[in-house]
C-alpha cells in the first residue's frame, strides 16, 4: 500500500537565492556539527523509550518506565493511568509527554488538574522533565504557549472555553479524572469536545463506585471501546459494583487502563505506626455530649438522626463545632417554636459552660513531645479555627489548610508549613491534592466516617518520597460514638495497617452500598447498646468476608 | 550522547563561531560570546535594540557551562548541560540554522603548472520521518554529480575524508554544471521517493488497521444517534491525525561541492 510522501521544499528557495548572490555560505565546522546533531537526535526505531536519556535528574522506577512504554507502544497513546495513590502517576505522565515531545509527535499540550495542583504540575514538568509548561494565568497563554497547565473550572469558562475549543491539541492530560465519572456534567461535556490526538486520564480510584463510571471514563478516552451506551447497559447492569463479575468487560477495560499496586512494585515502603490515644472528657464536656445525645428522645427537637449524629461527633471535636451547628439549626427553622428555641438555648449554655478542650490539651502535649512537623486533620472548620488559636496561645506556629483555598494560597500555605510553621491544620476538603511527604507525623483529631477519606488523609504523607516511618495518632474520646467508630476502623477492619488502595479493592467488593450509611444506621437507629453491637459485628463480618474473598481470588489466580 | 561528547561538541561549536574560550577544565568551560552569538543564544532583543538606539558599547555575555558536575570545581556557578537540557537543544538548533547552506572546494595537492578541473556536486542531507501514532527517523546523505548525474549515498562520510576549503584553491578551475541545481534536487527527491517505495511498509498497514479499528468503535458508539453530535466529527478527525501514516522528507543542510575527478570513484 502506498504511503503519502511529503518533500519539504522550503530549503531550496533559499539555496537558489544564495547561488545567485554567491553566498553567504555556512562554516564547514558548523555544517559538520549540524550533522553530528542530526545523528544524535534521529530516532531510528519506532519502539523504545528515549525520554530517560534526556532526564538525568530523574530516576524513574521500573513500574513507571513500564507504564510509559506500554502506553506509547501498545495503547497508542490513549490510556487511563490508574496506579494506586502515591506510586507516581505524575512521573508516568511526564515520561510519556517527554517521549512524545522528543520524537516530535506532540507539541501542543493541555494539562487539566485540580486548582490546588496547577503550580505543582508546572514546576515538576519544568524541573524534572525540562518541559516548559506554563501555569495558565492570562487568556493569551492558551494560544501562545505550547504546554499549558490549568484547572478544568477555569478552562471550561469563557473566554477560555471558546479559545480552547478552537485549538487542536496533540496531547491532553487530565489529573484526578475520576471527577469526570458523570457524563451529564458540564466538565464532562467540555472534555468530550476537546480536540485531542493522544490522551492520558489519571486517577487513583477508577472504580470507586459504579460500573457506569468506568463506562463514562473510557468513552471519553476511546468512544465505542465499551460499546455504545444502550448496548453497554443492556449487557451490564448500571449499578453493578464490581468489574470482576464480568471477565470480558475487565479485559476490555484493561486494554485502555494500567493499574499498578503497591505490592506489585517491589518498592520498600516506610513503615506506618498507628497509635490510638484514648482521651477522657472533662465533666462539663461529658455533660454536653450527654445532652446532645439526649436530643433523640426530645420530641420538640424532632431532628433527623443525621444532625444528632453530627452533634455527637462535633461534641467529640470541639465546643465551637457544636455551637456552630446549633446556631444553624436555629436559623434554618422559619418560625422556631418557643420550646425549640428553649432547647437550643439550653444546649448553647452547656456549650458555654465547657471551659477546656481535653483533646486540644492532649494534642498540644503530643506536638511538644514530637518536636517536629505535625499535620492535624479535623472534620470541622470551627475546630480548625479554635486549634489555631489554641496552639498560638502556647507558642506553636500553625497554618490552616482548606479545600476552598485558591491555588496560590494553597501553595503558599504548604510552603509556609514546610519552611516556617510546625503544624498544619487541615480540614477534610483540604486533604486532597496536596503532597506533604516532608512531614511524617499525623494526628487524626477526629475521624471521618468514610474510610476512603481517611485513606486519602494518610496518602498525603505516606507516599513515594516519604523517607521516614509514618506516625499516625488517632484521638478518640472514651465512651462515645467516636470510640466505636475507631474500634471498627482500626481493630475490626484493620484500616490503618492496610496499604493505600487495598481498602478500595475491598469496598468495591461489597455490594451493600455506602459504608457511611451503615454507620449512620448503626449508631443512629439502634435502640440499645446490644443492638448496636450486633449490627456492628454484622458489618465487620461482611467486610471481612469481602476481604477473604479477595484473598481467595489471589490464591485462585496463582 | 555522553557527557564528554557534549563537552567536545560545545567546544567545537563555540570555536566555529569564533568565541573565545576563556577557561576550560574537566567538566566545565567558560566562553566569551561574540555579539552575534549573544543575539543567537541569550534571548535579550530589548538589550540589543536599546544599545543600537543609544549607541552604547556592546557587552556580550559570558557563559559558564558545566558538562560534568562531578569533575567541575565545587561551588562553580553555571548552567549544567546534559542531553535533555533546553540550552543544548537551543545550540543544536542554532548549529542547524547557522550552517544550512554551504559551498566548498577540494583542496588538492596540485602539481606545478597543471590546472586541475573540479566537478560540481550537489550534496543533500535529509531526515526522513516515518510517522503514524509512532515515529522514527532516518538520516540520509546523497551526493549528485552535476555533470554526469552520478548519484551516491553516504556522501557526507566521503566528504569527511577530504580536505575542503571555502576558497577555490590555486591551479584549479570549476566545470560548469550540465544539470542545474534545481533539476538536481528534483532527481534526488525522485531517487529518495523511489527508494522509500521499495521499503517494507508493514508499519503503515498496521497503523491503518489500528485506525480502522478505532473508527469502527466510533461508528458503533454513535450509531443510535440520527444526527451525530459534534464530538463525533471531532473524534473522527483526531483519529486521522493520530494514525494516518505519513512520510516526510526534510532538509538538514546541503550545498555545492567542487571535487577532483578521483575524489569520488
Amino acid at each position: 500500500m502506498s504511503v503519502q510522501i511529503e518533500f519539504d521544499t522550503s530549503w531550496q528557495e533559499e539555496f537558489f537565492k544564495r547561488i545567485d548572490s554567491d553566498g553567504p555560505w555556512g562554516n564547514w565546522e558548523l555544517y559538520k556539527l549540524a550533522i553530528e546533531v542530526e545523528n544524535h537526535t534521529t530516532i531510528p526505531e519506532f519502539e523504545g523509550l528515549q525520554a530517560p536519556e534526556h532526564l538525568p535528574n530523574l530516576t524513574p522506577l521500573p513500574h513507571q518506565l513500564e507504564v510509559a512504554k506500554q502506553v506509547v507502544e501498545n495503547m497508542n497513546g490513549k490510556a487511563i493511568l490508574a496506579d494506586e495513590v502515591g506510586l507516581g502517576k505524575t512521573i508516568e505522565a511526564g515520561l510519556i509527554l517527554k517521549e512524545y515531545m522528543i520524537r516530535g509527535l506532540v507539541k501542543k499540550v493541555l494539562i487539566l488538574v485540580p486548582a490546588s495542583l496547577v503550580s505543582q504540575w508546572a514546576i515538576e514538568l519544568n524541573s524534572k522533565f525540562f518541559i516548559p509548561a506554563i501555569a495558565q494565568k492570562k487568556s493569551y497563554v492558551w494560544e501562545q504557549c505550547d504546554v499549558v497547565v490549568s484547572s478544568i473550572d477555569t478552562a471550561k469558562r469563557n473566554p477560555h472555553r471558546d479559545i480552547i475549543n478552537n485549538l487542536d491539541y496533540d496531547l491532553i492530560i487530565i489529573d484526578e479524572a475520576h471527577k469526570l465519572k458523570n457524563n451529564k456534567t458540564k466538565n464532562y461535556e467540555f472534555v468530550q469536545g476537546l480536540k485531542k490526538k493522544f490522551c492520558l486520564l489519571l486517577t487513583a480510584t477508577p472504580i470507586q463506585n459504579r460500573i457506569s463510571e468506568i463506562f463514562n471514563l473510557v468513552s471519553l478516552l476511546k468512544p465505542g471501546h465499551l460499546g455504545n451506551e444502550a448496548a453497554f447497559y443492556e449487557k451490564y447492569k448500571k449499578d453493578t459494583r464490581s468489574l470482576d463479575d464480568h471477565d470480558h468487560l475487565k479485559e476490555l477495560v484493561n486494554k485502555v487502563m494500567i493499574r499498578n499496586r503497591r505490592a506489585d512494585t517491589g518498592i520498600e515502603w516506610t513503615k506506618r505506626h498507628v497509635e490510638t490515644i484514648p482521651i477522657e472528657f472533662s465533666e462539663k464536656e461529658r455533660a454536653l455530649y450527654d445532652a446532645v445525645s439526649a436530643i433523640r428522645s426530645d420530641e420538640t427537637m424532632s431532628s433527623s438522626q443525621f444532625s444528632i449524629m453530627t452533634l455527637q461527633r462535633e461534641a467529640c471535636s470541639s465546643r465551637e463545632a457544636v455551637y456552630y451547628t446549633l446556631r444553624n439549626m436555629l436559623t434554618k427553622q422559619e418560625n422556631p417554636s418557643a420550646q425549640f428555641q428553649g432547647s437550643i438555648q439550653r444546649l448553647v449554655s452547656m456549650v458555654e459552660a465547657v471551659d477546656k478542650n481535653s483533646k486540644a490539651e492532649k494534642a498540644l502535649e503530643l506536638i511538644q513531645k514530637i518536636d517536629d512537623k505535625v499535620i492535624i486533620f479535623t472534620e470541622y472548620r470551627s475546630t480548625q479555627l479554635y486549634l489555631q488559636w489554641y496552639l498560638k496561645q502556647h507558642g506553636i506556629t500553625s497554618v490552616p489548610f482548606r479545600g476552598g483555598f485558591k491555588r496560590g494560597k494553597k501553595d503558599w500555605m504548604r510552603e509556609l508549613f514546610q519552611k516556617h510553621a510546625q503544624v498544619l491544620i487541615a480540614t477534610e476538603a483540604g486533604g486532597e491534592g496536596i503532597n506533604l511527604q516532608f512531614c511524617n507525623h499525623m494526628i487524626n483529631f477526629d475521624l471521618p466516617w468514610n474510610p476512603m477519606r481517611l485513606e486519602q488523609r494518610i496518602g498525603r504523607v505516606h507516599r513515594l518520597g516519604q523517607e521516614k516511618d509514618v506516625m499516625i495518632y488517632n484521638f478518640a474520646i472514651k465512651d462515645t460514638v467516636e470510640e466505636h467508630i475507631l474500634k471498627l476502623l482500626h481493630e475490626k477492619i484493620h484500616l490503618f495497617e492496610k496499604v493505600v488502595g487495598e481498602l478500595d479493592d475491598i469496598l468495591t467488593k461489597l455490594e451493600f452500598g455506602n459504608i457511611e450509611d451503615h454507620l449512620l444506621d448503626i449508631f443512629g437507629k439502634s435502640s440499645s447498646e446490644g443492638e448496636m453491637k450486633i449490627k456492628m459485628d454484622n458489618l465487620t463480618s461482611m467486610i471481612q468476608f469481602a476481604e477473604d474473598m479477595k484473598e481467595g481470588n489471589i490464591h485462585a489466580a496463582t | 550522547m555522553q557527557q564528554h561528547e557534549i563537552h567536545r561538541f560545545l567546544v567545537k561549536y563555540f570555536q566555529a563561531n569564533e568565541c573565545d574560550i576563556i577557561e576550560q577544565g574537566p567538566g566545565f568551560l567558560r566562553v566569551q560570546l561574540t555579539i552575534e552569538l549573544d543575539k543567537e543564544l541569550m534571548n535579550r532583543p530589548f538589550y540589543w535594540h536599546y544599545l543600537e538606539k543609544t549607541g552604547g558599547i556592546p557587552n556580550p555575555m559570558q557563559l559558564t557551562l558545566i558538562t560534568n558536575k562531578m569533575l567541575a570545581p565545587k561551588n562553580m556557578q553555571g548552567e549544567v548541560i546534559h542531553f535533555g537540557s533546553p540550552r543544548l537543544h537551543q545550540i543544536f538548533q542554532s548549529a542547524r540554522s547557522l550552517a544550512g547552506y554551504i559551498r566548498l572546494y577540494e583542496n588538492h595537492h596540485h602539481q606545478n603548472g597543471t590546472q586541475i578541473p573540479l566537478r560540481p556536486w550537489l550534496g543533500m542531507n535529509v531526515r526522513i520521518s516515518y510517522q503514524c501514532d509512532r515515529k522514527k527517523d532516518i538520516f540520509k546523505s546523497i551526493g549528485l554529480q552535476l555533470i554526469n548525474g552520478q548519484m551516491i549515498e553516504n556522501f557526507h562520510d566521503r566528504l569527511l575524508t577530504m580536505n575542503l576549503t571555502p576558497k577555490i584553491p590555486d591551479y584549479s578551475f570549476t566545470l560548469s554544471p550540465i544539470i542545474m541545481p534545481k533539476s538536481g534536487m528534483t532527481r534526488v527527491a525522485g531517487f529518495l521517493q523511489n527508494s522509500i517505495l521499495q521499503e517494507d511498509h508493514t508499519w503503515a498497514d498496521e497503523a491503518r488497521e489500528r485506525w480502522n479499528k478505532d473508527l469502527d468503535l466510533l461508528e458503533h458508539f454513535y450509531e443510535d444517534e440520527e444526527e451525530k453530535a459534534d464530538s463525533y466529527e471531532i473524534e473522527k478527525k483526531a483519529l486521522q491525525e493520530q494514525y494516518e501514516p505519513k512520510i516526510s522528507i526534510s532538509m538538514v543542510n546541503g550545498g555545492l561541492f567542487y571535487l577532483t575527478d578521483h575524489a569520488v570513484s
